[in-house]
């Protein structure tokens, strides 16, 4: 019992960033139908510039926000200059390559200003030693702040998209742009936010990831974009409800299947889902599918 | 150039190098997977070329170690099998029930069963339960679970300092407290740095050259110029007058290409391929860091031999830097 809840608690820890991650992908499919395909070196980006900072001296808590303010503005970039002249083209090509070419950019240029070693992160949410004991099994205290900060971010975010102005004009915009601007909604502003917000939420990601993993490095945040949109998938593209769901059932299941299994499957087992859900239910559990009229 | 341990980028970074005629000799990537992508290319390009650092057997005998090496290709890096023959010894004679955790590259896979063969080899009842790994895993918990629940009474890593410390991490948080070994490779800067306090008691084998003491006075200088040029960098360490062992391993290999390729084309009293690879294969006792005493013959193209390494445990100075000091076996 103690072998099968030490790995559920790590998949659902594991799989609430999955979820944070695909909720970022989230955002800008809803205003764009667009998926940062960068987000993985968004998430590097922050996770970095809060490990030199705090390195320089300044408080976990100030490295984490200008970790956090970089890659906001980051967003703001990536949308000016990667997605919003590729969708003047028809396709989706453009914006495909255009934002995993901007990932692609950003770590390079990390790696030229920082190096590509890997560099230690600091331990902003407890230590590794901090555990509770819940039923006799010892659980990290890490892991469940983890759990418990992303389910809350997602959480508000949903409250924010559902029951505010703002959340509302996202909406709007999200269902018909040209519409929204004929409304006189400032859609460029609340195209740019949602990758501001997209970018936020990858960097929160990232910096939760670090805390597990202890270093970060260039390379940081490639499987994890992976992972959050194999999550956005499972749950349904654009549902909030379905990128949390989703990405626990990912997580669960990978650490499920490393356990029992074997660990090599572990990764492996996620890219099967993604298989299996596109055949079976494109749409996703919690998507609607998709009607054109003629 | 910088590949980031990355095949693709080092497959493009060497045809750069190839395609510059002026540079006569080349020190081949680091990494297994770096060097396995590079290496047909050097062998077909024919210039002399060293291997400071990639331990897959293949790399320099593509065919087996019972075919002739590649004939351009010499290595100063540590092999897998030097590596896993003095770990598999340590741990056969010690534990019973050991579990071995290795990335998913070339390096870990043979690193891995290579240990294995030893182990059994040197106690045919010992129990080895193998866990693998991709590089840059964020989270270690099925394959720590594992060895947990088979109640391993020791582990070895065969990877990379970052993902040891991720290793290390998930072990604490699952309050697993057998003795812990890594490989050369695995106890590095990146393992002291991310894993801290908890590298405490790591055990690795390493090249000696930095664990005698007093050093010897070829690996004094080569200690006194690097502090001279690069003062103590995290390579070499904070205390100035004891660096760091593994420099032996990543920057002492490295040095020792550049030796061994110098010598050899001194000794050729030219630059063209084939004089130089003839001089190389004829080197005998030359001095080196990571490995003292460099020979090499048209058969044999790994200078390092096993009795180039010795045992180390990561302790903490008074000063609280963490150092590998020197294991009486």
């Amino acid at each position: 019992m103690d072998f099968f809840l030490s790995l559920v608690i790590a998949g659902a820890c594991v799989g609430s960033v999955y979820a944070l991650v695909a909720v970022g992908l989230n955002l800008t499919f809803w205003t764009t139908k667009t998926l940062n395909f960068g987000q993985g070196a968004v998430m590097m980006l922050c996770a970095i510039s809060t490990a030199l900072l705090t390195a320089q001296g300044l408080s976990n808590g100030a490295g984490i926000i200008a970790g956090i303010a970089i890659v906001a503005l980051v967003g703001v970039i990536v949308e000016r200059i990667a997605v919003r002249p590729a969708l003047k083209t028809a396709g989706s090509m453009g914006w495909v390559i255009a934002t995993l070419g901007f990932g692609i950019l950003l770590q390079g240029i990390t790696s030229k200003f920082f190096g590509s070693q890997a560099i230690p992160f600091p331990e902003v949410l407890f230590t590794v030693q901090d555990v509770i004991d819940i039923g006799g099994q010892n659980i990290s205290l890490q892991y469940v702040s983890i759990f418990v900060v992303s389910i809350l971010i997602i959480v508000v975010l949903e409250g924010l998209t559902r029951y505010t102005v703002l959340g509302t004009a996202i909406r709007g915009t999200a269902q018909d742009m040209e519409l929204a601007i004929v409304q006189g909604l400032p859609v460029n502003l609340i195209v740019s936010g949602s990758f501001v917000l997209s970018s936020i939420m990858a960097g929160i990601a990232g910096i939760l990831t670090a805390q597990i993993s202890g270093t970060v490095d260039p390379a940081f945040g490639f499987e994890l974009v992976l992972m959050g949109f194999v999550a956005a998938v499972l749950g349904g593209m654009g549902s909030s409800a379905g990128a949390l769901v989703g990405g626990i059932i990912v997580g669960i299941i990978g650490k499920l299947v490393g356990g029992y299994i074997s660990t090599a499957a572990e990764h492996g087992i996620a890219f099967a889902l993604l298989i299996m859900m596109l055949a079976l239910r494109p749409e996703g559990f919690f998507g609607r599918a998709e009607v054109t009229k003629a | 150039m910088d590949d980031q341990l990355v095949p693709d980028k080092a497959v493009q970074n060497m045809r750069r190098i190839l395609d510059n005629k002026e540079i006569v000799a080349i020190i081949a990537p680091a990494g297994s997977g770096p060097s396995l992508a590079t290496m047909d290319m050097l062998e077909a390009d024919g210039r002399p070329t060293c291997n400071p650092l990639a331990q897959s057997p293949s790399v320099i005998y593509p065919k087996g170690k019972e075919q002739p090496p590649r004939k351009n290709v010499v290595s100063m890096a540590i092999t897998n099998e030097s590596e896993a023959n003095r770990l598999g010894q340590i741990l056969g004679k010690q534990y019973k029930n050991i579990g071995v955790i290795h990335e998913s590259t070339a390096y870990g896979v043979t690193g891995a069963e290579l240990v294995k063969k030893s182990i059994t080899a040197t106690n045919a009842s010992a129990k080895v339960q193998i866990e693998s790994y991709n590089q840059r895993s964020q989270d270690m918990t099925s394959q720590v679970a594992r060895l947990q629940r088979s109640q391993v009474d020791a582990i070895l890593v065969v990877g990379l300092g970052a993902d040891f410390a991720v290793i290390r991490k998930n072990m604490s948080r699952a309050n697993v407290k057998v003795p812990l070994f890594g490989s050369t490779g695995a106890v590095t800067s990146p393992y002291l740095e991310g894993a801290g306090d908890l590298a405490i008691g790591t055990r690795s084998v390493s090249p000696d050259a930095f664990g005698k003491r007093p050093l010897s006075a070829y690996a004094q200088n080569f200690v006194d110029q690097y502090r001279a040029a690069y003062g103590t960098d995290r390579w070499y360490g904070s205390d100035a007058a004891n660096p760091q062992i593994s420099m032996a391993a990543v920057v002492g290999n490295a040095y020792d290409c550049a030796v061994v390729l110098l010598d050899a084309i001194r000794r050729a009293g030219s630059t063209e391929p084939a004089a130089v690879i003839a001089a190389l294969n004829q080197t005998k006792g030359l001095a080196g860091i990571a490995v003292p005493s460099i020979t090499l013959t048209a058969e044999l193209h790994e200078a390092f031999k096993p009795e180039d390494l010795g045992l180390f445990e990561i302790n903490k100075s008074a000063t609280g830097a963490l150092y590998l000091k020197p294991v009486v076996e």
